[in-house]
């Protein structure tokens, strides 16, 4: 029994940057703005969550700043689709190109070269009194760094302002129908530019959980495709947080159980073991793009003034 | 998702422009992109405490200063144009093969099987057989993703990007079990045979003969996408889908070859890489060439007649970078950042040279 106590604390502990990433893809992409990037800000937002951290001492100015980079890349991708009409995905590319080019080149600058891989602190655990003496759930669910109790508040919190507010109604309606939400007064730029920045922080703060709480270290490849799986699951999981919860525990419990696998020396290769989050990704998706609900919007550019949409 | 991504470059020119001038006005943006690009980061640089002049100086006489730099520009102008290619063509129906390492790594893998098993095996015969494993193996690869795409409408972004990670550990189970070389260092196949190494040209140091067929490759698919009934189908179903439907395309059934052809590409780029570079598959063989791939479909506007020359410039920044990092110490990821730059800059000026054709007219 603890044993799988000790697994499913893993298992939310490694849930934590898919749910951020994927709610922060899902916030954007409910007023219309698909994001391409997140790969790229996940590592910019790793590089500087890490490089701050070490430079000041202190994790939470580390993930602040990050937050605040992956608003600016988030706020970029909003202005250049609503203001300037640009075609989401190459401004999206193109932004994912120039956030894996700083976080490789800040952390160059700062570190240099050199052999040794300095470290950081990783986020301490905080118990919660009373709750994390539970036998096995405790364990499970209420012993964790503080940035595990914020992501879980944000999903719920996601979940009330999107389905139980008129602001999140307003907002879900910029998506699936701009030109009905305009002709209603509810203004789709200015939904669509603050969901888009909201979006890039939490993505980049899905980045920096990497170094700050799972390895005390950075490295190029820290993110290891997180970014794009974050899109998937957030498709896996119809652009809703309480299924993205879901999907994001399925995807961790992937990593984990691919992990432990290696660790407890089952006779198949590894490598088969590695591949089994991606192909079964893959196989949930062929189901999930039967079910799941996309905004009707997503990844298209409103004109006030074209007469086809 | 919409449709047009970039803008056309056939767009018909008003009668009265002549041939040179139309040139001039498409070549603008470029220059400047690449001025505004080159003047961002020189900022940067200099901010940076390096030397600005020496770093740019090192980034674009690196190739032509020296003959063995001008061969590793033309060396990594094949995979890069290949993979390029291979992006541009789907891209052309509107769908993003983001999944062209992958297609690299795989078709690699099956070129070195083929050398390693077969490595007896005459030139004459060998050759060939590696290069079509890497090819069909690329076409599988991607095929798998067309197939979902097609059938189940799983979206192609993701699952190309998905089977990116599984041809990872394909690699890894070749290059570590299946024909491990303990004696490489890295996580390497064994080296393939004699007669699956691609002849060099003009050497040395000289370029492999890999070059030609990226050559002929990259002036078939301008040939094919402009001069064939097949290319108006893939131009027409991706300018407008609903209306290339109506006059009896198969929209789905032009996209889901498309990406297959382009996956091909990916797979001939990681044979030619096996035969011409490495003489085996290596794990990280596939450095930077997806995104540098992407990045020059995109600036070549979807352009299967421009994407040879965008890659060379590409190939030229890269090659120049690694000099730059060891000479000036600026590190090579601020060429990255010049390319990007570059991207986004020529987007903003067609955002510009859009506002001003309206006030003109």
């Amino acid at each position: 029994m603890t044993e799988f106590a000790a697994l499913a604390q893993l298992t939310v502990v490694a849930m934590v940057p898919y749910l951020l990433a994927s709610l922060g893809t899902m916030l954007g992409g409910l007023t219309g703005v698909f994001s391409v990037s997140q790969e790229g800000v996940m590592l910019l937002g790793a590089a500087i969550g890490f490089l701050v951290s070490y430079g000041t001492g202190s994790t939470t100015i580390g993930i602040l700043l990050a937050a605040g980079t992956g608003a600016v890349f988030g706020a970029a991708l909003g202005w250049a689709t609503t203001v300037l009409r640009l075609d989401q995905f190459v401004v999206g590319l193109a932004l994912f190109f120039a956030a894996t080019g700083l976080a490789g080149l800040l952390y160059r600058i700062v570190i240099g070269q050199g052999a040794t891989t300095p470290r950081v602190d990783t986020l301490p655990r905080v118990e919660i009194p009373l709750l994390s003496d539970i036998p096995v759930l405790g364990t499970a669910l209420f012993s964790h760094n503080v940035l595990v109790y914020l992501a879980a508040l944000l999903a719920v919190g996601a979940w009330f302002f999107l389905y139980r507010t008129r602001a999140g109604l307003d907002l879900r309606s910029v998506g699936e129908n701009p030109k009905a939400a305009d002709s209603l007064g509810i203004p789709v730029v200015r939904n669509r530019l603050w969901t888009a920045t909201a979006g890039g922080a939490l993505m980049a703060v899905a980045g920096a959980y990497l170094p700050l709480v799972y390895t005390g270290t950075y490295t190029d490849s820290i993110v290891g495709g997180r970014g794009w799986l974050a899109i998937a699951l957030t498709f896996f999981g119809g652009w809703r947080p309480q299924f993205i919860v879901l999907g994001a525990l399925f995807f961790a419990a992937m990593d984990v159980v691919a992990l432990r696998a290696e660790v407890a020396g089952i006779d198949i290769p590894s490598q088969v073991l590695l591949v089994v989050p991606y192909v079964a990704t893959l196989l949930v998706m062929v189901f999930a793009f039967r079910w799941a609900r996309v905004p009707e919007f997503l990844g298209r550019n409103y004109d006030r003034e074209s007469r086809t949409t | 998702m919409s449709a047009p991504v970039l803008t056309d470059t056939d767009a018909p020119a008003p009668a009265t422009e002549r041939p040179a001038v139309r040139l001039l006005r498409g070549l603008l943006p470029y220059v400047l992109a690449l001025v505004l690009a080159f003047v961002v980061s020189g900022v940067v640089i200099a901010a940076l405490g390096y030397d600005v002049v020496e770093a740019y100086r090192t980034i674009v006489t690196t190739s032509f200063r020296t003959g063995f730099g001008f061969t590793e520009t033309l060396t990594k102008w094949v995979p890069l144009t290949l993979l390029a290619l291979g992006f541009t063509i789907p891209l052309a129906v509107g769908r993003f093969n983001i999944g062209g390492e992958g297609q690299l790594l795989v078709g690699a893998t099956a070129a070195a099987g083929v050398g390693i098993v077969y490595a007896d095996l005459p030139t004459a015969v060998l050759l060939p057989l590696v290069v079509l494993a890497g090819v069909l193996s690329g076409a599988v690869w991607a095929g798998i993703a067309a197939f979902l795409m097609g059938r189940f409408r799983v979206n192609e972004i993701l699952s190309t990007v998905l089977l990116n990670f599984v041809s990872f550990q394909v690699l890894d189970y070749a290059a570590t079990e299946v024909w491990s070389d303990p004696a490489a260092g890295v996580a390497a196949t064994q080296r393939v045979g004699e007669g699956a190494e691609l002849p060099v040209l003009g050497g040395p140091p000289g370029v492999h003969a890999g070059i030609v067929l990226a050559l002929l490759v990259a002036a078939a698919t301008t040939v094919v996408t402009r001069r064939t009934a097949a290319g108006f189908e893939l131009r027409a179903a991706g300018a407008n889908p609903r209306a290339a439907a109506i006059n009896g395309i198969r929209v789905e059934k032009v996209a889901v070859v498309a990406l297959v052809v382009g996956g091909a590409l990916g797979g001939l780029a990681g044979a030619l890489e096996v035969g011409g570079v490495h003489g085996r598959a290596i794990e990280g063989m596939q450095s930077n060439f997806l995104l540098l791939g992407i990045i020059i479909g995109l600036i070549a506007r979807g352009s299967a007649l421009w994407v040879p020359v965008v890659a060379f410039g590409i190939a030229i920044l890269e090659v120049g970078a690694s000099s730059m990092q060891r000479t000036v110490g600026v590190p090579a990821e601020m060429v990255l950042i010049i390319e990007a730059l570059i991207l986004i800059f020529l987007l903003l000026s067609d955002v510009i040279a859009g506002r001003l054709a309206r006030r003109v007219t």
